[in-house]
């Protein structure tokens, strides 16, 4: 006996128990096809009586759920009649959720009309749940660590420090399909030890390991000129004529100066006899002088002393044509690649090199013990006020000037020593870490609050940046000014560079653009080329960069450029660059550069379900997988994933499908169908993915699979009809809009506000959507939507009736912890 | 063959007598150990040489026909795929018959993966949720480490192959949590596991060259106190102001800091960071095979210097669909593994559990090499569990699962033998007897009814 699987398997390779992911539980996604978007009744029009509530469900519920029939423990009739709602909360959630997802009544059962379904979705919301649209919860969110990619970003944005958090640190866990989710962001031991070396390590390049040096300044070299009129400049002096090119310095300190010029001869990649006389001068008087050829294609340094009183001086750098080139030989040219003074020398004046400046930014440190202290404040007021995104309160301030500046150590740590104590004390405090948002009764479940203005600036910078605040937020925000003009802050952060992050980490996990670098993916196989570097020729890691590159500067491009986001399904253009388009077969397109690329009316391209990213990570190492690919365009574009399969999948007669050798994937497919079992899943998951098989396991287009033509057209379970991929994305983008819409919103809140969607959150999610409809789907009106929702601008007190599980405490202290035992709160610390 | 709990106690009694009655060989026992918590030495053997527990698993389970070996105790035939362990027949034995029940679906349906990975050492039955709460159980690993954490430089050490995550959602509604992490120090905080072999290495013995190393890690950890000391403070100020889940996080959080603080203590007590006196490996290999060896190399360094005796090693997750280059095989693991009875797929599930067999062996081969302090090797005071959380990965089975127990538990422990459970045997059973060799005292743990006579 062989069962429904091993069919599925014979080609797909996945076993539909085993596909990666049945996101059910808890998500909102199930509402989707309850009705088609534009025939969805507005919520305001008509509220369903209890009475008319009671008789839809008696004409489709009451059979087995009703009337002393009480199927899976459920008598919806009594349950209705329950007057003690808040206690029966968790059976109605069950009854809400199956009737959004359309898995009751079951598939074989008379099914009710869309306005009746809707009419017991909304009775339940408004009598049960008594959810509110004009004040919808907003639900809590717990207290987030930053993940790996914020870590370094924020490190990168507070210091100009890079740092690999991604090797450093653990992975980060996920929650609904997003590293962001605040309740499955653990901290473990090994991260708090992760995160102090990671302090120690970024502050050591953030400080100078000595004092402040003899101050050393770079001279610009566009800054050379030859003369007023001249056009030569210091980038490019050709050996064929004499040249003197100058520029004034001004120095405010006499003293002797270090004169420092880097500079190379190019021009040529074979040996040439050109040569030139190179000299620095200052004041027009030589300083060093060398001559120049081929030879000396590495960098020369031309070093010297002057001395400089105080007041213009000029400094240049002169040319002599000495030996010119052989015929057939390339002539030579000069470039100068730094120049640097540094002085003056005896050591009157002393300050740090440029890059701890941020630090260290008024300058080296006063000589008298007050001076100092005063300054160590300074310093890390300014830099824990960033980091910890928060002014400092003066007791933390107080105590960081002590462990900077101890009293009591020998030999006493100088004040560069002092200050990196200072500052990694601050990048392992929790108010770095995590982003801790305050709030009055933090117990108390039925107190909602706005956040703060400061926890709101860093909910957006982490949302759009994922990294801190900016000082022009943070200003905002500490004068209580940012709610005023949000909307004017969210299109600003949009359009900085910055927001290339939010691309990348919301589209690298909705669409999984994250996995393609690493996805296993036999190519040499799925092409049927005979060796790998006949595939690496078509498929390679420039192809690899490229593809993912394609998904997420369509996303930015519908983001910045205020398009809507259904050309995300439909666009008649994508990205390429040479690389890319080759792959695709698309001509046209010369040079590494990804650019917008027009793309043919009748091609295959067009859209995300036709990039090879999307066609990539839904395969298999060797083959494509239909079940894969339909699951994700469910769970992902249209919000509605198919339940979970049943514990015990009958086996399936597959005698007859197996007269006449070996049957086409689709007829297998749909043998398997016939079982109302398995349909119940696999006919909302394969057609989709049975049209998408027009694109093999890399994503190359393909007429035919086994010599057999692949027949691309399917319906979806809502009934809608598509010919092929293209089609499917049309029909999404229009007739099924409404799902789309309500699926990216929630994809982005949950990625936005960190936890997963709630019942509670469907008048938020109502409200996204119809804000989309209205205004042509502009991917832009979703951002500013999603900032101004409850759940982004509000916080709810803890204890809620989801998460009240008793929590674990910590360890006992070091002390306390010789005879290992458990403790009823967290053990008070002993000074 | 669950046997009844008193037997099983006397019988473990009657082993211990022979410890108890040589009071003589105490002064063998090294310094620190004699500064365990507790009445006796814990996690040590009968000459007080450290005894050490170590888990390792394999994912997706295995094809049970090659696996499961002919006869049973002494005398019975190694199957195909334990073929690379012939060497070392008299330092392991099999078990089949243990099952983890909270693998099994029940009312949460799908989900075996995450479930078979989350189960595997816990016992306990991972809540449903793709992130909102998630809830398991505390791990053998940590149970143990808890009593026996304080005797040793790292109360545990927790390695993975896998260092990067698949985007989008994990196992059917469960957070990839329960799918990435074997350990759990609370049921609600897992473990993180560290994937690089450098950091590592970096982590037990310091950073910089052979020789520099433990002076760069004594003077690091002086440094810390009084950073720990502020970021404590810090912790227990934001603490008071925070909700209860929020406090949680903190709670974790103030957890890690107490736990440097005590490595830092326990450093003081015990000396010198020992230098194994080896090169820093660098990073992650690209060879899946090269990176299982080192770190192999890293936990038998752990174990040889005495810098812990508990860890876990997460081969590669449960649902992994890891291709195997090495070997040849160019499909996925996973994809494989529902092989639905076809030859074709079942011949390439026993390459894989054959070759993760041969890693086992080159595991072993190390710790039976490495000499123990007590003239022993690494490989008799130590008690390592091999298995999956499968063990049909088709059918998605928990029961009958594959499990090798590895080592002679400094004489404790059975070997060269194949122990068939005639009749369903909770997995924790075991456990609850190594925690008795352990000395950790426990009765009872997950879902364990009985004791295991190992």
């Amino acid at each position: 006996m062989r069962t429904v699987d091993l069919w599925l398997n014979l080609r797909a390779g996945v076993h539909p128990l085993a596909a990666r992911s049945w996101l059910l539980a808890g998500c909102l996604t199930l509402a989707a096809s309850v009705a088609v978007a534009d025939e969805r009744a507005p919520l305001t029009v008509r509220s369903t009586t209890t009475a008319e509530m009671r008789r839809i469900a008696d004409r489709y519920c009451f059979e087995c759920h009703g009337r002393g029939s009480e199927e899976g423990n459920l008598a919806l009739d009594k349950l209705v009649d329950d007057s003690n709602r808040a206690k029966r909360h968790a059976a109605w959630l069950a009854v809400w959720k199956n009737l959004r997802a359309q898995s009751m009544p079951p598939a074989d059962e008379p099914q009710p009309k869309d306005h009746e379904r809707q009419a017991l979705i909304q009775w339940i919301e408004r009598e049960v749940f008594h959810l509110d649209p004009a004040n919808p919860d907003p639900g809590r969110v717990t207290i987030r660590r930053l993940n790996r990619v914020e870590y370094e970003y924020t490190i990168h944005d507070l210091l100009g420090v890079d740092f690999d958090a991604e090797e450093a640190f653990p992975a980060d866990d996920t929650g609904y399909g997003f590293d962001t989710i605040g309740d499955v962001l653990t901290i473990s031991p090994l991260l708090v030890e992760k995160y102090l070396e990671a302090a120690r390590a970024v502050v050591a390049k953030a400080v100078p390991p000595e004092g402040p040096g003899v101050p050393r300044r770079g001279v610009s070299i566009g800054g050379f000129r030859a003369g007023k009129k001249s056009k030569k400049n210091a980038y490019k002096v050709p050996f064929a004529d004499a040249a003197t090119l100058e520029q004034t310095v001004n120095i405010d300190v006499a003293g002797r100066y270090s004169v420092r010029f880097e500079v190379r001869a190019a021009g040529a990649d074979e040996a040439t006899s050109n040569t030139a006389r190179v000299s620095t001068v200052v004041d027009h008087q030589p300083l060093k002088s060398q001559e120049i050829g081929w030879d000396n294609n590495n960098t020369i340094v031309l070093a010297g002393e002057a001395k400089l009183s105080r007041g213009r001086h000029a400094l240049g750098i002169e040319l002599t044509p000495l030996d010119p080139p052989q015929p057939g030989e390339d002539r030579l040219f000069l470039t100068v690649r730094k120049v640097e003074l540094q002085g003056p020398l005896d050591g009157t004046l002393r300050e740090y090199p440029s890059q701890f400046r941020r630090v260290f930014f008024d300058g080296p440190p006063p000589a008298d013990a007050e001076g100092r202290r005063e300054y160590a404040a300074k310093i890390l007021r300014h830099f824990a006020d960033r980091a910890f995104r928060r002014p400092i309160d003066d007791v933390t301030l107080e105590r960081l000037v002590d462990l900077a500046l101890p009293l009591d150590r020998t030999p006493q740590p100088t004040f560069e020593q002092g200050i990196a104590d200072g500052l990694t004390a601050i990048l392992v405090s929790p108010r770095f870490l995590l982003r801790a948002e305050l709030q009055t009764q933090p117990d108390n479940p039925s107190k909602i609050v706005p956040l703060d203005e400061l926890a709101l600036a860093s909910r957006l910078s982490y949302f759009l940046w994922s990294s801190l605040p900016d000082d022009q937020l943070f200003d905002l925000a500490r004068h209580q000014r940012l709610r005023a003009q949000l909307a004017e802050q969210v299109d600003r952060m949009l359009d900085d560079p910055r927001s290339q992050r939010f691309v990348e980490n919301f589209v690298g996990q909705w669409l999984q653009t994250r996995d393609v670098d690493g996805f296993s993916i036999d190519a040499k196989k799925v092409l049927g080329l005979p060796t790998r570097d006949a595939s690496v020729r078509v498929f390679n890691s420039a192809v690899r960069r490229a593809l993912r590159q394609e998904t997420e500067m369509l996303f930015a491009h519908v983001l910045r450029s205020r398009a809507s986001a259904l050309d995300l399904l439909t666009a008649d253009y994508t990205f390429l660059n040479e690389p890319l388009a080759k792959f695709y077969g698309i001509e046209g397109v010369d040079g590494d550069k990804m650019r917008q690329v027009n793309l043919a009316k009748d091609g295959h391209r067009g859209g995300i379900l036709t990039q090879a990213s999307v066609l990539l990570v839904t395969s298999n190492p060797t083959h494509t997988s239909p079940v894969k690919r339909g699951l994700f365009v469910l769970e992902n574009l249209l919000g509605s994933p198919p339940p979970p399969p049943p514990a015990n999948v009958p086996p399936l007669d597959v005698k007859s499908v197996r007269k006449g050798g070996r049957p086409l994937l689709r007829t297998l497919l749909e043998e398997h169908r016939r079982d109302p079992l398995c349909a119940s899943c696999h006919s909302r998951m394969d057609p989709i993915g049975l049209a998408m098989e027009e694109y093999n396991a890399l994503g190359l287009w393909r007429e035919r699979e086994f010599a057999k033509p692949i027949d691309t057209a399917g319906r979806l379970i809502t009934g809608e009809k598509f010919a092929d991929t293209r089609d499917l994305e049309r029909v999404i983008a229009t007739q099924r809009r409404g799902d789309f819409y309500r699926c990216l919103s929630e994809k982005m809140l949950t990625y936005a506000v960190g936890r997963g969607m709630e019942y509670y959150d469907a008048p938020t999610v109502d409200k996204l959507v119809a804000s989309l409809e209205r205004d042509g789907g502009r991917l832009r009106t979703l951002v500013h939507g999603i900032v101004d929702s409850a759940p982004f601008q509000k916080r709810r007190g803890d204890g809620s009736q989801q998460s009240t599980a008793p929590r674990s405490k910590p360890a006992p202290r070091a002390a306390d912890a010789a005879a290992p035992k458990s403790s009823p709160t967290p053990v008070p610390r002993s000074r | 063959m669950t046997l009844d709990r008193q037997a099983a106690r006397r019988k473990f009694l009657r082993g211990m007598g022979v410890c108890i009655a040589l009071p003589a060989l105490d002064w063998l026992a090294p310094r620190h150990a004699a500064l365990a918590a507790g009445t006796g030495p814990k996690a040590t053997t009968a000459t007080g040489a450290p005894l050490r527990m170590a888990f390792c698993y394999i994912p997706n389970g295995v094809n049970v026909a090659c696996w499961t070996p002919n006869g049973e105790g002494a005398k019975y035939e190694l199957n195909r795929t334990m073929e690379p362990l012939a060497d070392f027949r008299s330092d392991f034995q099999v078990i089949t018959g243990l099952e983890q029940r909270n693998g099994f679906g029940g009312k949460d349906g799908a989900g075996d993966h995450a479930r078979a990975n989350a189960t595997i050492l816990t016992g306990a039955r991972p809540r449903k949720t793709a992130g909102a709460d998630i809830q398991l159980g505390v791990s053998v690993d940590q149970l143990a480490a808890q009593h026996v954490g304080d005797a040793t430089r790292f109360p545990s050490l927790e390695l993975s192959c896998d260092g990067v995550r698949k985007s989008g959602a994990c196992d059917s509604g469960y957070s990839c949590a329960y799918q990435f992490n074997l350990s759990w120090r609370t049921p609600t905080s897992p473990m993180a596991p560290e994937s690089n072999p450098r950091l590592v290495f970096e982590r037990l013995f310091g950073a910089g060259s052979s020789g520099q190393r433990s002076e760069a890690f004594r003077q690091r950890q002086q440094q810390q106190r009084s950073i720990l000391d502020f970021a404590a403070d810090e912790a227990e100020r934001l603490h008071r102001q925070l909700g209860r889940n929020d406090q949680h996080k903190l709670d974790e959080y103030l957890t890690g800091v107490r736990d440097i603080e005590r490595r830092i203590e326990r450093a003081e007590r015990f000396g010198d960071v020992a230098d194994p006196g080896v090169e820093t490996p660098s990073g992650i290999p690209g060879n899946y095979r090269q990176h299982l060896r080192l770190m192999s190399d890293m936990l038998v360094l752990a174990f040889q210097t005495d810098s812990t005796r508990i860890a876990t090693f997460l081969m590669a997750h449960d649902g992994s669909n890891r291709t195997f280059e090495d070997i040849g095989i160019r499909d996925g693991h996973h994809s494989l593994s529902h092989h639905m009875n076809d030859k074709a797929k079942l011949e390439k599930i026993a390459k894989i559990d054959a070759f993760y067999t041969g890693e086992l062996a080159y595991f072993l081969g190390r710790l039976r090499n490495t000499k123990d302090r007590d003239g022993r090797t690494l490989l008799e005071n130590s008690m390592i569990v091999y298995a999956s959380g499968l063990s049909d990965g088709n059918r998605h089975q928990h029961n009958n699962l594959p499990v090798i127990l590895a080592g002679h538990g400094g004489g404790l422990l059975h070997a060269s033998r194949h122990l068939k459970l005639t009749q369903p045997t909770p997995m924790t059973n075991l456990y609850v007897s190594m925690l008795d060799a352990l000395k950790v005292p426990v009765e009872q743990f997950g879902d364990s009814n009985g004791r295991l006579e190992i």
